[in-house]
């Protein structure tokens, strides 16, 4: 899970241009400065190119509700990451 | 039948006073499901239309069994695009009713919440086809189509809610401060639709009456009688879809409770948003989100993955054809295609300035400037003021909707 989130966090930095963006499990998108609707679709592409995997629009429509965490993206990528394998 | 009537509120606490009292899941279930087939009988006017229903709702099951046993996409497109042209025909778009036979447009088919059942089920296939609907019964699948509370207007909920409730309806009020909340939300929506949308509506149509009897030439517009209907047909009609709409969802959720029913939320104070896109995350709510995850969201997501570069500029236009397409579902007349236009034009203009901005004075300094008093009041009153001008399209007939706003400049200047 670790190593998940460390790269979820490179492309964080990526996606919002900022290399000082830290995240941990409990991180949530109000913590995140300008993750907004758009924002958050840029970033699941990027997610969806740099892991290789792709989300359901319930998923993406999940991970920006209230009460989710980048935990719990991680999880999400986590499950995707073993079907593909 | 309206969901503000004496007999329906009636009937419904009838309902909700011995609903946890049957024993069991298959009996709650079953008391709902006789008072969908019973709000439905009271709401469906003739056979052909219970048909059309029928025929609508149950092919989105079909295709869902389908959709589940063997995903196709084809088969969804397929699906999605003869369920929109029958939409279509169904409610008579003025668009399309130039072009297509009178034989196909003869018809006195009115299905009841079918804006809102096209919403939920294209909603439900695309997530059956995406695997977020592991599996699902004919009898959850037809009372979330129909479920009577959210039938006619909403609020538009996702299947996998309705679903959790429908295995085993339990009371959601825990205590008694729970039940009186879920009453006074009854309560407030009846006062609301029924008195001061009441209000605001007897007032709108005098004023639009007072100009109409005065084009017609049974007494002079002056300049003071043209403002002063002018302005009250302004305010008023925004403070009317207001009252009636959230009155409605205030008293659907709060009869939601009562049953055990999580219905979401619909409003948010939507007359204090800092702009369009703001707008559109405080008003009519579920529909936003629905807008967003089945129509932005897929729209944008295909662009910037098939041209990366142009990302930036196809967001304007998905901002647009989104809240367009919005408006134009509103109702088949030419008004709510200018009502779609206005609201398509405002939140791309609201990116497109957010964007500059951004750009010129970095996020935080963007997050500092939206964060001033100034800013804030001039914002709220500007972003009041458009969506009021946009609710001059959302009556009918948009050539007397001009004829008006002509009538009123001539007076005024």
């Amino acid at each position: 899970m670790d190593e998940i989130l460390e790269r979820l966090q490179a492309v964080l930095r990526e996606v919002f241009g900022d290399d000082e963006i830290v995240v941990t499990e409990a991180t949530t998108a109000d913590q995140i400065d300008g993750w907004d609707s758009l924002m958050h679709v840029n970033l699941i592409i990027a997610v969806e190119k740099r892991f290789g995997v792709k989300f359901a629009a319930a998923e993406i429509a999940a991970l920006k509700s209230e009460g989710e965490n980048l935990g719990n993206f991680c999880q999400l990528l986590s499950r995707k990451l073993a079907a593909k394998r | 039948m309206s969901v503000c009537s004496a007999e329906f509120i009636v009937a419904f606490l009838v309902l909700a006073a011995g609903f946890f009292r049957l024993p069991g899941a298959g009996s709650r279930r079953a008391a709902l499901a006789l008072a969908n087939v019973v709000f439905l009988y009271l709401s469906v006017p003739n056979r052909g239309s219970w048909i059309a229903l029928g025929i609508f709702v149950l092919s989105g099951y079909g295709v869902g069994r389908l959709l589940l046993r063997r995903p196709s996409s084809a088969l969804f497109f397929g699906y999605l695009a003869a369920m929109i042209a029958t939409f279509i025909v169904i409610k008579k778009y003025d668009v399309v009713t130039p072009i297509l036979p009178v034989a196909v447009l003869h018809h006195s088919l009115v299905v009841v919440g079918l804006s809102y059942i096209l919403f939920r089920q294209i909603h439900f296939l695309v997530d059956v086809l995406q695997a977020q609907i592991p599996d699902f019964t004919l009898g959850s699948y037809l009372n979330y189509q129909l479920n009577f509370l959210t039938l006619l207007s909403g609020p538009i909920q996702r299947y996998q809610e309705f679903h959790t409730y429908w295995l085993d309806p339990r009371p959601l009020a825990t205590d008694r401060h729970d039940l009186l909340l879920a009453f006074q939300r009854i309560m407030v929506g009846t006062l609301k639709v029924s008195v001061f949308a009441a209000i605001c509506i007897y007032y709108w149509e005098g004023a639009k009456n007072g100009i109409n009897h005065a084009m017609s030439g049974e007494f002079a517009l002056t300049r003071r009688f043209a403002l002063r209907n002018f302005v009250t047909i302004f305010y008023l009609y925004p403070a009317y879809v207001y009252f009636n709409f959230s009155g409605y969802c205030d008293i659907v959720i709060g009869a939601g409770r009562l049953v055990g029913l999580k219905i979401p939320e619909n409003f948010d104070r939507p007359y204090l948003s800092r702009n369009m896109i703001d707008f559109w995350t405080r008003q009519h709510m579920t529909l936003s989100l629905w807008i967003r995850d089945y129509l932005f969201t897929p729209m944008y997501k295909s662009l910037a993955e098939r041209w990366p570069r142009k990302a930036s500029a196809a967001v304007f236009l998905c901002y647009f054809v989104a809240l367009f397409l919005a408006g134009v579902w509103h109702g088949a007349t030419m008004n709510f295609v200018v009502f779609g236009l206005l609201h398509g034009l405002g939140v791309s203009a609201t990116k497109i300035w957010e964007t500059y901005l951004i750009r010129r004075r970095g996020r935080a300094g963007y997050r500092k400037y939206l964060q001033g008093p100034r800013t804030r009041v001039v914002a709220i009153v500007a972003t009041m003021h458009f969506v009021a001008l946009a609710f001059l399209f959302f009556t009918p007939d948009l050539n007397n909707t001009i004829d008006e706003i002509r009538a009123v400049m001539r007076a005024v200047f």
